[in-house]
């Protein structure tokens, strides 16, 4: 019934004027030709799809982030004004913003190369395995990786409790000179930061790995299987042929896929707000945590929230940017 | 939600872009609305109510909806939807409800801590014209109507009320050798080892670390305060001796005498934030933990498979040196209307036979609760109850302030979780003195200006 006519030639209602000097009218089709416009149009729904779904919001929130908007100003019971910067100086001075932060990088720090070492692992495993074997091992970590984020996080939060948890339990068997012992029966994995964020990197690296695992076998099959070989007849090891051989022919994946790794994991909400139990342990919070508790809990703030909103996605644009470019240089992602 | 809607928005798009192909544009758009004949009477008017949803409560708002439709008949056609709404995710339901416009409630219970600063944040409406001129008025108990007052307008009743006091069984005490419930905090920490030891694999008591409004009770028994308020301004007192002698015995439950496991740090008497069933609650039903402190209405939230039910019993909270019980903190819920609410006479009337002495005392009774109404408190069953007169006895010496100020809950679990934070952090060995030191400070900024800075 209804028609969705992007991109369609019949859409574009008056295409402009022929150049001068030529005595006829070009077609539609001619003009597109000689402009050389056909890649625009054609990447011109996606691009209004970003600006509706990204774009506007990223406004928004930016011009929130200068207004002191909360509860009454949302009811319509008080107008909104614009404060300048006062928002951003209250989250720069606001220790708990820094806390936050410092949580969000020193987890993304950890669970980045984990996620990337095993996931290469996992891949450099697959690449060896027979084709049943090879299937089945992969068929079981993409399991890992298609459980919703929310199933997972319960999963691991039931794995954890300390009532009778499969975690704690295992771990009071452990040997004691591997760490094990009584002293792990009823402990609690959700009373502090570092238990909650050793689970919650577990999960991640879990639910992560089979991603770069399945990248790095793909691309493990694009190189000719003679450059291998011919390294190992020249008697390099498995370790030397990975970093002479394996890594600098894959580098293009994998910089990029330290780069999702790195947006995805320092933008994680879900598995923390799950496994930390909700909003009530502040010395907990990670910065996404962080910016929900500022924009919902009571007294809504909005505007505040909008600011740290705003900063966080500042902070990552400068890392994508700055690695982006340096990759293009390098040649990797062109 | 909002995946959700574009679908739904395209085929209401489409529909009608079909419909305008065909023709037929007029008729279609009036069907489905105002079926009821009076403007005044909703076709439907939602109650949010808070926690779980309990049968007996189910059943109990269903009479109460039949004789509203008997009382007012111009509402017999009024549905009665009640929503449930967990407790720690209420200030966020409501702000969502209020901002977005949808699945707002016409009636809300609210807790009466939350009354004072939703009706400065603009989320009730003022209901004194209705209970200047109702008849179950002058029943209610001053101090708890005079709590849901704010610069001169009423914007709740109180429903029911109740206070916390500490569970144990007595078949426990006979048999750990315990004669007579504890009064001094000595006796309590006594008590709760020679339970521990006669029943091993127990917890003594639960040292939670996220329940402020039974924690107060310990600042109180001490003959401390949390805040104190003079001509507007709050000073925050949690440096003070009384308060650092009950905040340093709190901590030492879980950290010195063990009483208390690890798993209770940053958790409420329920168990994780926002959940109903898993923390010492459970433990306490099923046995696993001697003495628990919390309200008679946690009853509703013990596991069904609660272990010798028939021997539940209750003593006050002790003071630090005995031997009248700590002050204990008077909470309870009340009724509001929602400033969204279109039929706010509606909404009252329901509230009305909601809250009137029959119905609000039959109501507190099926839970635990102790209705609003003076005359109901004075005599009533609750001395002669095994289960309800510990209860009962805390009752007579209890205290709200600072727990109704405005900023409270944004001080408490709106925001920033002040007190639960403090124990939190002592309970895992941060510095005693610079620990409180700065939870003082931020709780006196927090009451003055509703931010930390």
């Amino acid at each position: 019934m209804v028609r969705t006519d992007y991109g369609q030639p019949g859409s574009i209602s008056s295409p402009a004027g022929p150049p001068s000097g030529h005595g006829r009218r070009l077609t539609f089709r001619q003009w597109i030709r000689r402009h050389r416009v056909a890649p625009y149009l054609l990447l011109l729904p996606s691009l209004a799809l970003i600006a509706a779904l990204v774009l506007w919001p990223t406004a928004q929130i930016g011009t929130l982030s200068f207004q002191n908007y909360g509860l009454p100003q949302l009811a319509g019971a008080a107008p909104s004004t614009w404060i300048g910067f006062s928002n951003y100086s209250q989250i720069l001075h606001d220790p708990e913003f820094w806390l936050s932060l410092r949580l969000s990088v020193i987890s993304a720090a950890i669970m980045v190369p984990l996620t990337l070492t095993v996931g290469t692992l996992v891949g450099l495993l697959l690449a060896r395995l027979g084709r049943k074997m090879a299937a089945f091992v992969s068929s079981v970590a993409v399991l890992a990786w298609a459980t919703p984020t929310v199933s997972a996080s319960i999963i691991f939060v039931w794995l954890a409790t300390p009532d009778g948890g499969v975690l704690d339990w295992l771990l009071t068997k452990l040997p004691h000179w591997l760490g094990g012992g009584a002293h792990w029966a009823g402990f609690s994995w959700t009373n502090a930061a570092l238990p909650a964020y050793t689970l919650v990197t577990l999960l991640v690296v879990w639910t992560g790995f089979p991603f770069i695992a399945v990248s790095v076998l793909a691309g493990l099959r694009t190189i000719p299987s003679e450059l291998h070989e011919s390294a190992r007849v020249d008697g390099a090891g498995g370790w030397r042929i990975f970093w002479q051989v394996t890594y600098p022919l894959l580098r293009p994946i994998f910089q990029l896929l330290f780069l999702l790794s790195v947006i995805w994991d320092f933008a994680v909400f879900t598995q923390v707000y799950i496994i930390i139990g909700g909003l009530g342990q502040r010395d907990e919070y990670n910065l996404g945590i962080y910016e929900y508790a500022t924009a919902f809990q009571l007294p809504p703030a909005y505007g505040l929230a909008s600011a740290a909103a705003f900063i966080l996605t500042i902070v990552l644009l400068i890392i994508t940017v700055g690695y982006v470019r340096a990759s293009v240089k390098e040649g990797a992602l062109t | 939600m909002g995946l959700r809607k574009t679908p739904a928005a395209l085929v209401a798009f489409g529909t009608a872009a079909a419909l305008a192909i065909a023709g037929c544009s007029s008729s279609s758009s009036s069907t489905g609305t105002s079926t009821s004949s009076s403007s005044s009477a909703p076709a439907e008017l939602t109650v949010w109510r808070m926690g779980g949803s309990v049968p007996s409560e189910v059943t109990w708002m269903n009479g109460v909806v039949t004789q509203f439709h008997q009382d007012f008949p111009q509402y017999a056609h009024t549905k009665v939807n009640v929503v449930w709404v967990p407790w720690t995710s209420r200030t966020t339901d409501w702000d969502t409800a209020l901002s977005s416009g949808k699945n707002a409630p016409d009636i809300t219970e609210l807790g009466n801590t939350d009354t004072p600063t939703e009706a400065t944040l603009g989320v009730l409406a003022s209901v004194s014209s209705y209970v200047n001129s109702w008849s179950g008025k002058p029943g209610i108990v001053t101090g708890m109507l005079a709590n849901d007052t704010q610069n001169g307008s009423i914007y709740g009743v109180p429903w029911f009320g109740g206070v916390r006091g500490v569970w144990y069984r007595t078949d426990q005490f006979a048999k750990a050798g315990i004669t007579s419930a504890p009064t001094t905090w000595t006796e309590l920490v006594t008590d709760a080892q020679k339970l521990m030891k006669t029943f091993p694999g127990t917890y003594g008591i639960d040292a939670i670390t996220d329940d402020s409004n039974a924690f107060a009770s310990f600042i109180w028994g001490a003959g401390g305060q949390i805040a104190t308020e003079s001509n507007g301004t709050w000073t925050a007192d949690l440096t003070t001796p009384a308060d650092e002698t009950a905040i340093k015995y709190y901590v030492s439950l879980y950290r010195t005498d063990h009483l208390s496991p690890s798993k209770y740090i940053g958790q409420t008497e329920l168990g994780n934030t926002g959940s109903t069933a898993g923390g010492a609650n459970t433990d306490f039903g099923l046995g696993k933990l001697d003495l628990y402190i919390d309200g008679p209405w946690a009853s509703a939230q013990m596991p069904a498979n609660s272990v010798d039910k028939s021997n539940w019993a209750s003593f006050p909270i002790p003071s630090e040196n005995g031997p009248t019980p700590a002050p204990v903190f008077a909470g309870g819920s009340d009724l509001g209307i929602f400033k969204s609410s279109k039929y706010p006479q509606a909404s009252w009337d329901l509230i009305s036979v909601m809250d009137n002495l029959s119905n609000s005392t039959s109501f507190a009774n099926l839970q635990g609760f102790f209705p609003p109404y003076s005359s109901q408190l004075t005599s009533g069953p609750y001395t002669a109850n095994k289960f309800l007169s510990g209860f009962a006895a805390a009752a007579a010496n209890s205290q709200i302030a600072p727990l109704n100020a405005k900023n409270w809950p944004t001080a408490d679990t709106g925001k920033y979780f002040i007190l639960n934070d403090m124990l939190k952090s002592l309970m895992n060995g941060a510095p005693f003195a610079s620990t409180v030191a700065q939870a003082n400070a931020q709780l006196q900024a927090v009451l003055n200006t509703g931010a930390e800075s």
